[in-house]
């Protein structure tokens, strides 16, 4: 089966990028807008990754986290922010705030699933271990 | 109670009039010492005059007084007295001894109130022996006796408070003050002079003084206490402090302003980023996916107008990146981490990184450095930055031959410094263009007429980011030679 991944995402040319190339490579996408639809959809379909932006309506990426890591439920999901806050120190304020990953837009396409994948199990990664 | 006394007099003196044991107990007081002191009759009765009226520390004074009494039978005194509110005023006593019944012995002691007269006494006094050199003082200058009366003002002081000539003489130091001062300061004031010492008046307050016409100004104010023949006094200078509260004031508005100015300055530079890149991040992605034939295939020339458009979106974020980062030099936003680095390993590493480039266009890369570990106290994202942003130029402006990194830790002197240098085999920098190299959006002339990619910041970045760490960057080079870039970081 294979693992889903919710993207949450305000724009849509970044979100329509994101969901084709993963679903490109046999991921099942579930997808929200603003921090809030997020959560909601993530405690009801709870995903094997989340992909979070940073700046988004109603809650932003780092309230997102925090709730997200919070929820005994979904704490042990890797959320990784995939953001256009790349500015020298972005990175360390990202994972300190709690997420298990950063990745800085514009994203490399050729790379970008690899490197997403490193934060699936084995088992659930489509490419089995990247390029 | 002794029978001889008149308790009637007593009772109807103007002055103060007050009966003592030969210890000092009061054993009667009328209303004149009421009036004078404060303490009503109940209150005294009963109590030693050295706890009523006897400054604090002239206790032997007081013994005096009535020791001497006892002795002559009478005795004439001037004296310094403390009311019931902890204000001070001058008093002449005259003493005389009483006899009771057999063996028992009083005195009576009648005290006029005679500050205004010594006041102007000191005054004057003063004013002979002091004004002419206080007038000479550039600051304000008062003198205040224990009771808080002005014995001479300074031609400086009547100016700063607008008084005439003469004006303040024998006023209460009080009228200087706002109100709201007025009632804490008496009691300051009378508390100095049980321990006088010279020292800035309320330090860390604001305080302010009250002219005649009933403006106030801020003052700085120092005291120090004075031993005159005729009294203890307390010296104040006084400065009109309004013109620099002004410009304090003025400057921490500039600073807030600055303040301001710089963290929309910051938040500018995070948004331009961010909004620059969210849009890139759709041209160079979905560039990517075509070019990656996820939606299906393309013909050559497809191929090559996207490859075009994938390249510039990448010359377009290089600008980007660079823009941002030296606006964050400039700014002085960048955060150094130093700590100790194996400059050896962190030059293998990003020769390993560069190597297939080097590779891809026949050039031999090589490093050249001792096999022990060469560490160093420095910031690792900039020294990285540097060495990347060197190497990378050396590929790609040379054409044959090599790029070689060489690195060793040298003496300057009793420290040490680690040079970098990168060489390569390229076509050589000319002079004219060596003396503007560093500078942003100079490229040499090979980039521009071989078509070489850049943003025309990488060195400027890189010369700052050096200087950032304490060390130079440098160049060498000969026409169709090639260059050498040294970096040098002494050790901090």
């Amino acid at each position: 089966m294979a693992a889903r991944i919710l993207i949450a995402e305000d724009h849509p040319a970044s979100l329509e990028l994101l969901r084709y190339l993963l679903s490109a490579n046999g991921y099942d996408i579930l997808s929200a807008e603003d921090g809030e639809a997020a959560l909601e959809l993530a405690r009801r379909h709870p995903p094997d990754l989340i992909i979070c932006d940073l700046q988004m309506p109603k809650k932003n990426g780092y309230e997102v986290v925090g709730e997200l890591k919070s929820d005994p439920a979904l704490a042990q999901i890797p959320v990784v922010a995939v953001t256009a806050f790349s500015m020298i120190g972005d990175r360390e304020q990202v994972l300190a705030a709690g997420f298990d990953g950063y990745l800085s837009k514009p994203i490399e396409p050729e790379e970008f699933v690899s490197l997403i994948e490193q934060y699936l199990p084995l088992s659930l990664r489509q490419q089995h271990g990247g390029r | 109670m002794p029978d001889q006394v008149d308790y009637r007099w007593i009772a109807d003196d103007p002055d103060a009039l007050m009966m003592l044991d030969h210890a000092g107990k009061v054993l009667e007081w009328n209303d004149g010492a009421e009036r004078m002191f404060g303490y009503s009759r109940t209150e005294a009765v009963g109590t030693r005059i050295h706890e009523l009226v006897t400054v604090p520390g002239s206790e032997a004074e007081q013994d005096h007084f009535i020791a001497e009494t006892i002795e002559l039978g009478r005795g004439t005194f001037e004296a310094l007295r403390r009311r019931s509110d902890g204000t001070l005023i001058y008093v002449v006593i005259s003493g005389k001894v009483g006899q009771g019944g057999p063996g028992e012995l009083f005195l009576l002691f009648s005290e006029k109130d005679v500050t205004q007269l010594k006041v102007q006494r000191d005054s004057k006094s003063l004013e002979s022996k002091f004004r002419e050199l206080l007038d000479s003082m550039p600051d304000g200058i008062v003198i205040v006796n224990p009771t808080g009366h002005i014995l001479i003002a300074n031609r400086q002081a009547e100016w700063l408070f607008g008084y005439e000539r003469d004006e303040l003489r024998a006023r209460p130091i009080e009228d200087l003050l706002p109100q709201r001062f007025r009632g804490a300061h008496k009691g300051h004031r009378s508390h100095y002079f049980s321990a006088p010492r010279t020292r800035a008046m309320g330090a860390g307050l604001e305080l302010y003084g009250l002219r005649k016409d009933g403006t106030e100004f801020p003052v700085e104010i120092s005291l120090s206490p004075l031993k005159t023949e005729e009294t203890p006094v307390v010296m104040s200078a006084i400065r009109d402090v309004s013109e620099r509260r002004g410009f304090e004031q003025t400057l921490q508005e500039k600073n807030l302003e600055l303040l301001a100015a710089n963290r929309a300055k910051d938040h500018f530079l995070a948004s331009m980023s961010h909004e620059l890149r969210t849009p890139l991040n759709a041209v160079i992605g979905f560039t990517g996916t075509l070019l990656m034939k996820l939606p299906g295939e393309l013909n050559p020339e497809q191929t090559r107008q996207l490859e075009i458009v994938r390249n510039n979106a990448r010359h377009l974020l290089a600008l980007i990146n660079d823009l941002l980062n030296l606006a964050k030099i400039e700014a002085g936003k960048i955060e150094l981490n130093f700590e100790l680095i194996d400059c050896g390993a962190l030059v293998g590493e990003i020769a390993a990184s560069l190597r297939p480039q080097a590779l891809s266009k026949g050039l031999e890369l090589i490093v050249a450095m001792r096999s022990d570990p060469i560490v160093v106290e420095t910031d690792r994202r900039a020294l990285s930055q540097i060495i990347i942003n060197l190497v990378g130029n050396a590929i790609k402006f040379t054409v044959h031959g090599s790029v070689r990194i060489d690195l060793a830790l040298d003496k300057a002197g009793k420290k040490r410094e680690l040079v970098l240098s990168v060489s390569d085999t390229g076509p050589g920098i000319g002079e004219q263009e060596l003396s503007s190299l560093f500078e942003a959006f100079v490229q040499g002339q090979a980039s521009r007429t071989k078509g070489v990619e850049g943003t025309g910041l990488g060195l400027h970045l890189s010369r700052k980011l050096a200087v950032l760490l304490g060390g130079e960057l440098s160049c060498t080079s000969t026409l169709g030679t090639g260059s050498v870039f040294t970096l040098t970081l002494p050790e901090p």
